[in-house]
């Protein structure tokens, strides 16, 4: 008959499924783990390999669980430690001395926020741009298709203009269009009446552009500024910039949600929000890139590259819009955007001479 | 020693009946420090960053082994048993199935909508299965919780509770937390023995008043505050034409400004009220019948270690959350107690295992975390 060695470390012992507690102690007896009540007899015991010890965590209580299902529960971890540490299985409480408090945790907090800050600054917009260019054709046109529907069936009503002014933008637009990287086959115009949107004009993924009456009527006799935005549209839909928006708003939902468990739900509103006014700034600068894709684009089919500063010039005076660029817009202030095309012309005509 | 505080059962013997001195509750404890947890938690998120999301699973089973097992009722520690794989299961589902949801609700959104309509006929089914894993995987002294809810309550609970909370802009809110209350309460189980609870609806509606007045009050103020500033910089406009750019930057910082301000007191609202909803409820609730559970939480208090938590954690830019996490912790585990009718020890030595409870959890997911 093999003898105890000395007790391991002492608690409760729990038979299999029961509240009822005995006070108790582990040891090792011929070579096998037992839990044995104060009196010595044995109330459990097995191999080591088939009882489970529960990892450390804290100062929380560790739980040994044998094969009968009967539990030994301690809270003296550093003994639990020492035992498995005795048994060479140091590496299963990694995670725990990683844990402890020690000065390395300040080089823990400093490689947490340089990762993150790395992943919203290279990653996020890698995975972008991955993303963006493994979409097939086929996804551009199928939402721009749902989205023209959903908008014809809702906002949008058949425009009034008369077949002349029509024609005039028309050709405009195609000799833009056959200059830009998608050639004139890439895109189709459409012609709208706003209803609540107004004078407006929009791109949509695969092409389609959207043109409203009321942007028509603001123009007045101007057909070379309705090219203008025309040229602004094609820049949208050039650098391809709603499906990059969609996989941003996706990509920083996805980070926030990673470590959502660890930040409690108050701080985690806050990301959310925070993220919102990113994914804005985001916008204004995609805007300020379509801007300069129309100053380029008109330059190149021989019109006045200033023809959208002129529509916002038309937008300051008729709807005195004067809005500043803040924070909150979607897109830039439109005296600013004034001031950057002037610049861009300006740099646009150095190069050419 | 948590048994502090608790009086020889002769002296309870002594009492009449009627509303028993809080002195014979044992309370819970919280053993956890900032500190401790502060470890746990970043090395939680550096490995959580470094494996691609896929530790979260393992993270949040060391959180709530953290703090279940720092949860001390008479000297013992709850404990948590969900595996990091089952968690991982479950959180790839929910992901997989986040990601379809999106993908066609942005290119075909009628399918989309049809996608979302579908799952929320499923969500019921998966709050009653997410509030069974739960407390499947929730133990104290060796015996497992359970929860015997369906799906049907947890219809009426949490679809039908909300809608109709959110349709009366409010007024059958305390309705809907009387569902939900009786849905959980009346459900769970330990070993073989059940809870019970029965809030009743006046006292649930005596707490809703005082969160009332203050998000119609708050509501008024800031109203008042917008109208009278911007009557005020309106005027200023009206005689100097030059103003636009200061008035339009003010503007901006006076839109933030009172969307914070309303956020906040609808936050204040909702803190005060659901510490108040769960002091009725915990306290009209019996275990087995005859003990009774208790929750004490001054709101007053409550909602200023939950607001001052959020301000501490947003200036530290989240540093300080594993205090703050531990300091509320510790603060509705020590206002939170039970009275044992009668010896404690022979009460637990009574209690055994449900069979079921067990072995059923490992082919469990978790599904959707509502939590308690």
């Amino acid at each position: 008959m093999a003898s105890d060695g000395p007790a391991i470390a002492s608690g409760e012992w729990y038979p299999p499924g029961s509240g009822r507690s005995i006070i108790a102690s582990l040891a090792e007896r011929g070579g096998r783990l037992i839990v044995r009540d104060e009196s010595g007899g044995e109330l459990a015991g097995s191999m080591l390999p088939s009882i489970e010890i529960s990892s450390r965590v804290g100062r929380v209580a560790r739980r040994i669980t044998f094969p009968d299902g009967s539990t030994f529960e301690t809270a003296e971890n550093d003994a639990i430690d020492r035992f498995l540490a005795g048994k060479g299985r140091v590496r299963e409480g990694i995670v725990h001395r990683l844990e402890r408090f020690h000065p390395r945790l300040i080089a823990f907090v400093a490689a947490t926020i340089l990762l993150g800050v790395l992943i919203y600054r290279f990653a996020l917009p890698l995975m972008v741009e991955v993303a963006v260019a493994f979409t097939p054709p086929v996804v551009p046109r199928i939402m721009s298709a749902s989205t023209l529907e959903t908008m014809d069936r809702t906002l949008l009503g058949d425009s009034k203009l008369d077949e002349a002014r029509r024609g005039r933008i028309v050709e405009g637009f195609r000799r833009v269009a056959a200059l830009s990287g998608r050639g004139e086959a890439g895109y189709t115009l459409n012609f709208r009446e706003g209803g609540p949107l107004g004078p407006n004009a929009f791109a949509l993924p695969d092409g389609t552009l959207i043109l409203t009456d009321e942007l028509v009527d603001l123009a007045g006799e101007d057909t070379e500024m309705i090219v203008g935005v025309l040229a602004h549209e094609i820049g949208h839909v050039e650098h391809e910039h709603s499906l990059r928006q969609i996989y941003r708003a996706a990509g920083l939902t996805a980070l926030i949600m990673l470590v959502a468990g660890d930040i409690g739900s108050g701080a985690e509103d806050v990301l959310v929000q925070g993220g919102g006014l990113l994914a804005l700034s985001y916008s204004r600068s995609a805007e300020a890139e379509a801007d300069r894709h129309s100053v380029e684009l008109m330059l190149k089919a021989g019109l006045d590259p200033g023809a959208l500063g002129r529509f916002f010039q038309l937008l300051e005076t008729k709807l005195d819009d004067r809005s500043e660029t803040s924070i909150l817009s979607t897109h830039p202030g439109t005296p600013e955007r004034r001031k950057a095309i002037a610049d861009w012309i300006g740099k646009a005509r150095k190069r050419l001479e | 020693m948590a048994m502090a505080g608790s009086l020889p059962t002769q002296s309870v013997g002594g009492r009449s009946f009627g509303r028993a001195a809080e002195d014979d509750f044992q309370r819970l404890s919280f053993t956890g420090s900032g500190s401790e947890y502060f470890g746990i938690w970043i090395v939680n998120i550096l490995l959580t960053i470094i494996t691609l999301g896929i530790y979260s699973a393992w993270a949040k089973v060391r959180r709530n082994r953290y703090f279940y097992g720092n949860t001390i009722l008479l000297g013992r520690g709850f404990e948590y048993h969900a595996r990091g794989g089952q968690i991982l299961v479950g959180r790839l589902i929910v992901f997989a199935y986040l990601v379809i949801y999106n993908v066609t609700l942005t290119f075909v959104p009628l399918v989309g909508l049809g996608l979302g309509l579908l799952m929320l006929c499923f969500v019921p089914w998966l709050v009653a299965r997410g509030l069974r894993f739960s407390a499947r995987v929730t133990s104290y002294r060796n015996v497992r919780f359970d929860f015997a809810g369906r799906a049907g309550g947890a219809f009426l609970a949490f679809i039908v509770g909300p809608v109709l909370a959110a349709l009366t802009l409010g007024i059958l809110t305390p309705l809907a937390s009387r569902w939900s209350y009786r849905y959980i309460g009346n459900n769970l189980r330990y070993g073989q023995k059940a809870f019970s609870t029965n809030p009743a609806l006046g006292e649930i509606y005596r707490s809703w008043a005082l969160s009332a007045a203050i998000l119609v009050l708050g509501l008024l103020i800031v109203g008042f505050v917008v109208f009278l500033v911007t009557s005020l910089v309106g005027g200023l406009t009206d005689d100097v034409d030059v103003a636009s750019l200061g008035s339009h930057l003010s503007a901006i910082v006076l839109i933030a400004l009172g969307y914070v301000l309303v956020l906040a007191i609808f936050g204040v609202a909702a803190l005060i009220y659901g510490a108040g909803v769960r002091n009725v409820a915990w306290s009209a609730a019996t275990f087995d019948g005859r003990h009774r559970l208790l929750s004490d939480l001054s709101r007053l208090r409550y909602t200023g270690i939950a607001l001052s938590n959020f301000v501490v954690t947003i200036v530290t830019l989240g540093l300080m959350r594993p205090w703050a996490a531990v300091r509320m912790a510790r603060y509705v585990n020590e206002h939170t107690g039970i009275r044992f009718e009668g010896d404690v020890g022979e009460i637990f030595s009574q209690i055994d295992q449900e069979g079921s409870a067990v072995g059923a959890e490992f082919m469990d997911i978790e599904g959707f975390d509502f939590g308690f």
